[in-house]
């Protein structure tokens, strides 16, 4: 405290005349250099910088590799001392100190192939190297099924004759028919998802009907036999249309199959690919660099539109996108009223106090419960309680139901107490205002809660022992309809994660409209909710959408409760469907691109080759998520400036 | 105005009256909007409850219902054996002449009467009965030995060979029919149960009669069943004990199996003080430890792993010479592997083999008192669950209790009897057995037997095996042990929580460590010396940096910087103090710049930052191979596995910051009032009193060096090891996700959280503070420590606490950069489990309801409660930080 307390001569002019001769010292500026605690500042400054190094070269690594996946590199040959020869993209170099203390480099070859050699990486010692080349004709070329496979095009067949031996007229006519094929595939592929996948529906459909009526009147009843018959008119009439598509199916095969070519290993083995299993092929090396932009972005936008293939280590992210954001579409149309419920609730109506103040710091505090907590809630809650409820009623849930009689007069007690209750409830309300003495006030407020409560609690019991219901998808039983991990699950519960979040800002931005604009709404004779609804909410509805949105941001980067409650590594299906009888697709389980990042770094069979994918999938995550933030701190800004220009 | 009251000046009639829309409006919107805040807050608060909810069923007893007692429906002295079928419908009784009947459990109905050994047969001897399974084994008068089965088959006859009264059932009904009970299935199948048995050949284990002596009975025989075949010790009436190995051929020709036996002689010898054999004989399930006990608790425990060297391994006293308690049953529990005791004075102890360092016996192996749980009366009967470690023990009060050893938890206590002595009430249970389902029991007295279904609940857990050490079968010690799942049937799930909650606090420790320092020395940067148009950018870009997905942040810790620094350890060590250096050199140089360019430049100080922190990071990757070799005897990772070199490098290396902090104590106490002192006298000019400065930083890094060579150098002479397990255990082997990784990992996950909170304290401490003291002559840095800082103190504490509560229940990045495996080692370079993680990867796998299901629902609370009282405790604090401030 030296320099506060003790000031320094400097500024003791006031005291005895000092002798004119006497320099003043200038100590100050010396002990100031001290004072300034330069090495410190320099700590802290520190801090900062390696917070923001830290920073931006994560984002520059993800970016850097995200951006470089789809780079198209060159083929390399790379003949060994000991005659091997392996071609390939190098993915990586490495530096490392042998044994004998020998600085060695090696290079990490992407060699694909693997139904030739069952490995799709081989390291490469630079000392082992007899002869590197970039030859011309190396082809690379992605497949539908085993990855990538690199060669040279050798010979090409149509209808089975060859028709082109050299490289250059291979590749012409390879480029002449690849369109063909690939449409003929596609074709193939409609068929068999929409065609045959709605035979299938009406099938399932008939047949769960078809137990309904077992389940509902018996197998020996007269709906039941009338059902069967309609069942069996479904199946035959199914039948033959499915016989039908298979035969459009195999034609198209056969149509398909007349295009193929024949590329030769590096190793010289030749492999013959029909064309329509051709995604795309090109010569990296012969590459110029309009076609290498070319390939780069038909990359990405299979990337962006195509599902994912071989093991979810190439093709697409397209399902893992839909799944977000339906799952972030159904979150926010759950949180976003609910919450701006309980904001205007705490903020407009709840009279502040200590219960109020409580329900505050607890609803700050639930945001902070980690997530994965949530998690387990709504695995145990919404898809094996109330999921299992949905499918087989209480007996689903593992309840046993009461007998009826008995049950009925639970129900009759329940309505009692909520008609009388609400009745003495009303009457307090009446009696008790805020005049009255506090005693009294606590006492309404403690009676209306204790009410409430109790008859939210008998009421999940009138509904957890009820007899007469057994569930809406009995018929499917025991397979879960919704008592399993699904979209709407998983919605539900990132909604209560992401709740508090919605409360706190919506709260904060109704308490920045100012109580003068409330005021003088009240003096202009409107009500309270005509003044919320005109005055309050516009107001502060950037600040509601910023909430929503920072909710959004956080629901769609959040994998740990997902995990639990419905997100798998590949969904057949997209979670959506037209059909009521699908639920919407409600009840499936569905990707998620967070959950895509954990899955296939972690779970990959192939995670080397996957791990493009997975800083490529990283980035458009991060792309999401922070262009999310960045529209809510704009509207932020924006919401603060609006205020500070509009303040009364 | 009194003529038309209702008339404004625009001519046009006005209604004064609220319209009803509105009123409705209003009444509707107040309704709908507290209904829908209430129940929004209530759902969300739901998680609590519903936690708790379904965790309570872990620490509650089970249920046993009655649902008969008659009189016992066999005739005849003392039952051996008694059994009940899986679907708790039958119940068999064993009597020692060879005798079965097979009873309905509910009316006491004779279902069938089986007579095994005709008349003339030799005499029962002895038999063994293996717990809970069918093989049973005879030892005869004669010195055979005949092995068999005895056991419930269930058949699903086809409906048309049934008559039609058995046609005629409904689902709930049963009937006795032919030697069974037929029962119909959910499906509609006809399920009949039955009791079945065999017998096999004799086999002559004791001297069989002879011309002019007599046979040798077998007077104590034990039974056990290897995946190689039966296995048996038998013990005639002279004292001979063999082990005998059986193993069963069949003849592909002519259909006939016959019995081969391999045997070994166990050396038996009375110990002195006993006269006559053991009262009991038993084998391991292994069959490689023979066990003969009397009933004044002697023990003598055989090694017979070389069967062909049986040798006496142990003599103990299971009683430990209490002189007037008797043993009253001895029984295997599940696996044949420990061994229960009850007594008469009613303990009840379960006895384990195992190996702790330093055993004196010749094997090594040691039998220990595993658990010791107090019954109401002496047990007089023990039965083993056939899948966990339950028992029940029938007594001799009447009383019948069930237990699971390992938690010592009592799961129900019934008295069988209305407490009179007549009529069978309270007589001692003479025989008791645990349905193969666990769904229900059966005991017998010599008079009445008592059938009750049985619901177990959750008898692993309870506060103890959940929190505290569990001395589990096997391991030497008690231990906090995870393990919830394992390969084979008779594994135990181990479910103490401590493993997780140790790796939670591991985790959470590490990453404040780095992450803490960063967040906060940057906020008081950002706050007090940035310039604020800098700052409106900043501190944005590491706001975003909070919202970063934390499965971004796990996949790069765990797939890119594991391995990357997994190459660097020593250069990442060397970060740890080469970065601060380069910093503070930085700093001292540009102290000796001219004053009028440092206070012109001073916005750019930064760069110069920047630059220092490069050089940093520069001079890490150049020091890192030196230390090395010099600190960690040329290979860090063998170093650290304990392989080569001494602690001395380690105890440098730990007590490096240690001696930091205390030089840097030593200099601000005393050198530096002492140079200020001498410079104010001398009149030192800026550039004397810089160099003076750098050169005492270079004398200080002088002393931290030394000072934590001295203290290593004394630690080691004094023969402790950092590497070893006695002292900590602070660093050890290096596994490539450890908590080094984690902690960074995280640290870029709570760096912005707590950055944002405590930046946001220090700039809503009033400006007129700072203006104060800056007008007062202080200068920027004495105005932030002395001022600034501990004004907005509570606001910092806060920000640590809720980033405390984010790295405590921070899932992805543990998952994956962790190696999740449940050890408790505060070494910084091993991994660990954390709750989070813990979920993440079992919960989807647990079995909805089951034990391991509730239990990670009880660690979700864990992490609930934690969570919540570490923001509470926060949100607390920062609501008194602003009252403060605000007075301020």
């Amino acid at each position: 405290m030296s320099a506060i307390t003790n000031p320094p001569p400097i500024a003791a002019t006031g005291g005895p005349p000092e002798d004119p001769n006497k320099r003043v010292p200038r100590r100050v500026f010396q002990s100031s250099l001290a004072a300034r605690g330069e090495p410190m500042v320099w700590l802290t400054g520190g801090a900062l910088v390696l917070a923001l190094l830290m920073i931006a070269g994560l984002l520059l690594l993800i970016a850097w590799n995200g951006f470089a996946t789809f780079w198209p590199g060159s083929l390399v040959r790379v003949a060994l001392d000991d005659g091997a020869v392996y071609m390939g993209e190098i993915t990586r170099v490495e530096h490392y100190t042998a044994d004998d203390g020998q600085k060695v480099t090696r290079e990490l070859l992407r060699t694909g192939n693997f139904d030739l050699t069952g490995t799709h990486f081989q390291w490469v010692d630079s000392s082992d190297v007899a002869e590197q080349a970039d030859p011309e004709w190396a082809t690379l070329v992605e497949r539908l099924e085993w990855g990538r496979f690199y060669g040279f095009p050798t010979q090409f067949i149509l209808d089975g004759e060859v028709v082109a031996t050299s490289d250059a007229e291979v590749w012409a006519m390879y480029e002449q028919y690849h369109g063909e094929a690939r449409g003929l595939v596609a074709k193939r592929k409609r068929i068999e998802k929409h065609e045959v996948g709605d035979i299938n529906y009406r099938q399932e459909s008939a047949r769960l009907k078809l137990r309904g009526v077992e389940l509902s009147s018996g197998k020996d009843s007269r709906a039941y036999r009338e059902q069967e018959a309609a069942y069996r008119a479904v199946i035959a009439d199914s039948q033959s249309e499915f016989a039908e598509a298979r035969a459009r199916i195999a034609k198209l095969n056969e149509e398909s199959e007349r295009y193929k070519i024949v590329l030769e290993s590096a190793q010289g083995q030749p492999v013959t690919l029909e064309l329509g299993e051709i995604v795309r092929a090109f010569q990296p090396n012969r590459l110029g660099f309009a076609d290498t932009i070319g390939i780069y972005l038909a990359r990405w936008v299979e990337f962006l539109w195509q599902d994912p293939r071989a093991a979810n280590s190439e093709g697409g992210v397209y399902p893992a996108i839909i799944g977000t954001v339906m799952m972030t579409l159904i979150m926010t149309i759950a949180v976003v009223p609910f919450g701006v419920l309980a904001a205007l609730y705490l903020r407009e109506y709840a009279k502040a106090g200590l219960a109020i103040s409580i329900v505050r710091i607890s609803i700050n505090n639930l945001a902070g419960v980690p997530s994965i907590v949530y998690g387990v809630f709504g695995l145990g809650f919404f898809c094996y309680v109330v999921g299992s409820y949905i499918d087989g009623g209480p007996e689903g849930a593992g309840v046993t139901p009461w007998s009826g009689w008995s049950w009925g007069i639970l129900l009759a007690v329940w309505i009692g107490a909520f008609v009388v209750g609400g009745f003495v409830v009303g009457l307090l309300f009446r009696l008790i205002d805020n005049e009255s003495a506090p005693f009294l006030r606590f006492f309404k407020f403690g009676f209306s809660a204790l009410w409430v409560i109790s008859l939210v609690i008998c009421g999940f019991i009138v509904l957890a022992t009820t007899p007469f219901f057994t569930g809406f998808f009995e018929a499917n039983l025991p397979n879960p309809t919704f008592g399993k991990g699904a979209l709407v699950w998983a919605s539900l519960t990132l909604a209560l994660l992401t709740a508090p979040v919605v409360i706190v800002a919506t709260e904060e931005a109704l308490a920045a409209v100012p109580n003068s604009m409330r005021e003088g709404s009240y003096a202009c004779g409107a009500s309270k909710w005509q003044t919320i609804r005109r005055i309050v909410l516009p107001r502060a509805l950037p600040g509601v959408m910023t909430g929503a949105i920072l909710a959004i941001s956080r629901g769609a980067g959040e994998v740990a409760p997902l995990m639990l409650v419905g997100a798998v590594a590949l969904a057949p299906e997209l979670p959506i469907s037209w059909h009521y009888d699908e639920q919407f697709g409600l009840n499936r389980s569905f990707m998620h691109l967070g959950y895509h990042i954990y899955s296939l770094g972690f779970q990959s069979p192939n995670s080397e080759a996957a791990k493009p994918m997975v800083f490529t999938t990283t980035l458009l995550l991060i792309l999401i998520v922070a262009g999310l933030n960045i529209t809510a701190i704009k509207l932020r800004t924006q919401l603060r400036k609006k205020f500070a220009s509009s303040a009364f | 105005m009194s003529e038309e009251p209702k008339s404004a000046f625009t001519g046009r009639g006005r209604n004064m009256n609220t319209k009803w829309t509105v009123r409705f409006g209003d009444v509707a919107s107040r309704v709908i909007i507290t209904v829908g805040g209430i129940g929004t807050i209530a759902a969300v608060s739901l998680v609590g409850l519903f936690l708790v909810y379904e965790t309570l069923p872990l620490f509650m007893p089970g249920e046993v219902a009655k649902t008969a007692a008659a009189d016992n429906p066999w005739e005849g002295d003392r039952p051996i054996r008694v059994g009940v079928d899986e679907y708790n419908l039958l119940g068999y009784v064993v009597q020692q002449d060879g005798d079965i009947s097979v009873f309905e459990l509910v009316t006491g109905a004779a279902v069938q009467n089986i007579q095994m050994f005709p008349e003339g047969h030799p005499r029962v001897t002895s038999y063994s009965f293996l717990n809970n399974k069918d093989e049973v084994a005879f030892g005869f008068e004669d010195g055979t030995v005949r092995l068999g089965e005895i056991g419930f088959k269930t058949t699903f006859p086809p409906p048309e060979t049934l008559p039609d009264d058995v046609r005629a059932l409904t689902e709930d009904q049963t009937l006795i029919y032919g030697n069974g009970i037929v029962q119909v299935t959910p499906e509609g199948q006809f399920r009949k149960t039955g009791l079945t048995h065999q017998l096999q050949d004799p086999i002559q284990v004791g001297a069989a009669a002879g011309p002019g002596k007599a046979a040798e009975p077998i007077v104590r025989i034990d039974l056990k069943e290897r995946t190689t075949g039966p296995i048996f010790v038998a013990m005639t009436e002279s004292g001979r004990t063999t082990i005998n190995a059986v193993r069963s051929r069949r003849n592909m020709l002519t259909g006939k199996t016959t019995l081969t036996k391999t045997d070994g002689v166990v050396p038996f010898e009375a110990p002195a003080g006993q006269d006559g054999l053991p009262d009991y004989l038993m084998l391991s399930g292994l069959g490689d430890k023979v066990y003969a006990i009397w009933n004044d608790g002697t023990l003598l425990r055989y090694d017979a792993r070389n069967i062909n060297d049986i040798q006496l391994a142990e003599s103990i006293n299971l009683l430990e010479g209490v002189d007037d308690a008797k043993l009253t049953t001895v029984a295997f529990m599940l696996g044949n592997v420990s061994l229960l005791v009850a007594d008469d004075r009613g303990d009840l102890i379960a006895w384990s083999p195992n190996k702790p360092e330093g055993a004196t016996t010749p094997d090594g192996i040691v039998l220990h008192k595993l658990h010791t749980i107090k019954t109401e009366a002496p047990v007089t009967a023990i039965g083993v669950s056939p899948i966990t470690r339950t028992i029940i023990t029938g007594q001799s009060n009447g009383g019948v209790s069930i237990y699971f050893v390992t938690s010592e938890k009592e799961i129900a206590y019934v008295q069988t009897g209305d407490g009179t002595q007549d009529g069978g009430g309270s007589a001692a249970i003479e025989k008791v057995t645990i349905a193969p389902k666990e769904d229900g029991f059966l005991a017998v007295n010599n008079q009445r037997y008592f059938a009750y279904t049985l619901d177990p609940g959750h008898p692993e857990t309870n506060l103890k095996s959940l929190f505290g050490q569990v001395w589990y079968e096997g391991y030497a010690e008690p231990k906090f042990v995870w393990q919830s799942t394992g390969g084979t049937d008779e594994f135990e799930p181990k479910l103490s929580l401590i493993p997780l909650i140790f790796g939670t606090l591991k985790a959470t420790i590490y990453s404040m460590l780095f992450g803490t320092p960063i967040a906060l020395l940057a906020a008081i940067y950002t706050s007090e010396f940035l310039h604020p148009r800098v700052k409106a950018k900043l501190k944005p870009t590491i706001e975003l940096m909070a919202s970063l997905p934390s499965v971004v942040l796990g996949f790069l810790a765990g797939l890119v910087i594991a391995p990357f620094v997994e190459d660097i350890v020593p250069a990442m060590i060397s970060l740890g103090f080469t970065v601060p250096v380069a910093v503070l050199v930085g700093a001292y140089v540009w102290q000796m710049l001219p004053g009028p360019f440092t206070l012109r430049f001073h916005h750019y100080r930064l760069i110069g930052i920047l630059i220092a922190l490069v050089v940093g990071i520069g001079a890490a990757l150049l020091v890192g191979p030196i230390l090395e070799t010099l600190v960690f005897a040329g290979n860090i990772k063998r170093w650290l596995d304990g392989q080569i070199g001494s602690g001395l490098g380690g105890w440098f290396m730990l007590f490096l910051p240690l001696s930091a902090v205390a030089v840097a104590v030593v200099f601000s106490r005393v050198v530096n009032p002492a140079m200020r002192s001498m410079s104010m006298e001398q009149g030192w000019s800026r550039q004397r009193f810089a160099i003076t400065d750098i050169v005492k930083f270079g004398i200080g890094v002088a002393a931290t060096l030394a000072l934590a060579l001295g203290i290593g150098g004394l630690l080691t002479v004094a023969g402790f090891d950092p590497r070893g397990t006695n002292f900590g255990d602070f660093v050890g082997t290096y596994v490539q996700r450890n908590a080094l990784i984690v902690g960074f990992a995280m640290g870029f996950a709570i760096i912005p959280i707590i950055y944002t909170i405590a930046e946001d304290a220090l700039s809503t401490v009033p400006e007129h503070l700072r203006s104060a003291s800056l007008g007062s002559g202080a200068t920027p840095w004495q105005t932030a420590v002395r001022i600034i800082i501990p004004t907005a103190m509570s606001g910092l504490f806060s920000a640590c606490m809720i980033g405390l509560g984010r790295a405590v229940g921070e899932t992805m990045i543990v998952l994956m950069a962790a190696g999740n495996t449940p050890i408790m080692q505060l070494n910084i370079f091993n991994g660990f489990r954390t709750l989070s993680a813990n979920l993440a990867t079992e919960m989807p796998e647990a079995v909805k309801g089951s034990t391991h299901y509730r239990t990670l629902i009880l660690a979700a609370l864990v992490l609930f409660i934690m969570t919540f009282i570490l923001n509470t405790a926060a949100e607390a604090v920062r609501q008194r930080f602003r009252k403060r401030s605000s007075q301020l």
